[in-house]
């Protein structure tokens, strides 16, 4: 009953259930065994041996031992490939971290444009009362940028 | 003394020593009890025998064995089951 070929289900073990094939006998208790478990060594005992017999080579690989099992519409154990998660980078560096505040400033202005002008307006209170001289100058930038933001925001 | 509503048994006993040399008593719940197979009643080993609370807690994979009716049926109830599913 047992030989390279035979399929069998699986009777004890996680895979329990499944259905495999003998793809070596290694000794008169191990065999080798693939199909819809893992692969592995297993104990006989652990085998119920079907009437059916594949043809496969002795040592078969799992890729000609699943193209046969596709052919009987069996199921075959597989894993999928796993994604590896993005992780959160570190920065280091006063330059790298002065050009993410940049962006997320910028993701902010996007995201919420209320916020954006209430601090326009606070930026005006408070830089003439420090540099009176400067006024003009600083009063026409800012108020340039907060037409602009009003535009945006119209 | 004790008080009355620990006089009937439905709560566990536990001895403890206190730091000052003292025996006290403490109250605890029961445990359930042990998990059994569903076709034969054989005590099933590796299910954990605790209250909801504690398996709240745990991982899956320490609550069962990880196999097709893990935590269910005992493994000689489950090879024959197997058996008779692949041979009709």
């Amino acid at each position: 009953m047992i030989e390279v070929g035979r399929l069998c289900v699986k009777i004890a073990g996680r895979d329990a259930g499944g259905k495999c094939v003998i793809v070596d006998v290694l000794d008169d208790k191990f065999v080798m065994i693939d199909g819809n478990v893992r692969r592995r060594k297993c104990n006989v005992v652990h085998l119920e041996p079907l009437s059916e017999v594949i043809k496969i080579s002795k040592g078969a690989s799992h890729d000609s031992v699943k193209a046969e099992f596709e052919k009987l519409k069996i199921p075959v154990w597989g894993t999928k490939p796993k994604k590896a998660a993005e992780r959160p980078k570190k920065v280091r560096g006063k330059k790298k971290k002065a050009e993410e505040a940049a962006t997320e400033a910028k993701g902010k202005k996007k995201v919420t444009k209320k916020a954006a002008p209430k601090k326009a307006k606070e930026k005006k209170e408070e830089k003439p009362a420090k540099k009176p001289e400067e006024t003009e100058s600083v009063e026409e930038l800012l108020g340039g940028e907060g037409e602009v933001k009003a535009e945006k925001k119209e | 003394m004790v008080a009355g509503r620990h006089k009937s048994r439905s709560m566990r006993r536990v001895f403890r020593k206190t730091p000052g040399g003292k025996v006290v008593v403490h109250y605890r719940k029961k445990k359930p009890k042990l998990a059994r197979c569903g076709s034969c009643g054989a005590v099933l080993k590796g299910v954990v025998r605790e209250r909801p609370y504690k398996l709240r807690n745990m991982p899956k994979t320490k609550k069962r064995p990880t196999r097709p009716y893990g935590g269910v049926l005992c493994t000689k109830c489950l090879r024959k089951l197997m058996i008779e599913k692949a041979r009709t």
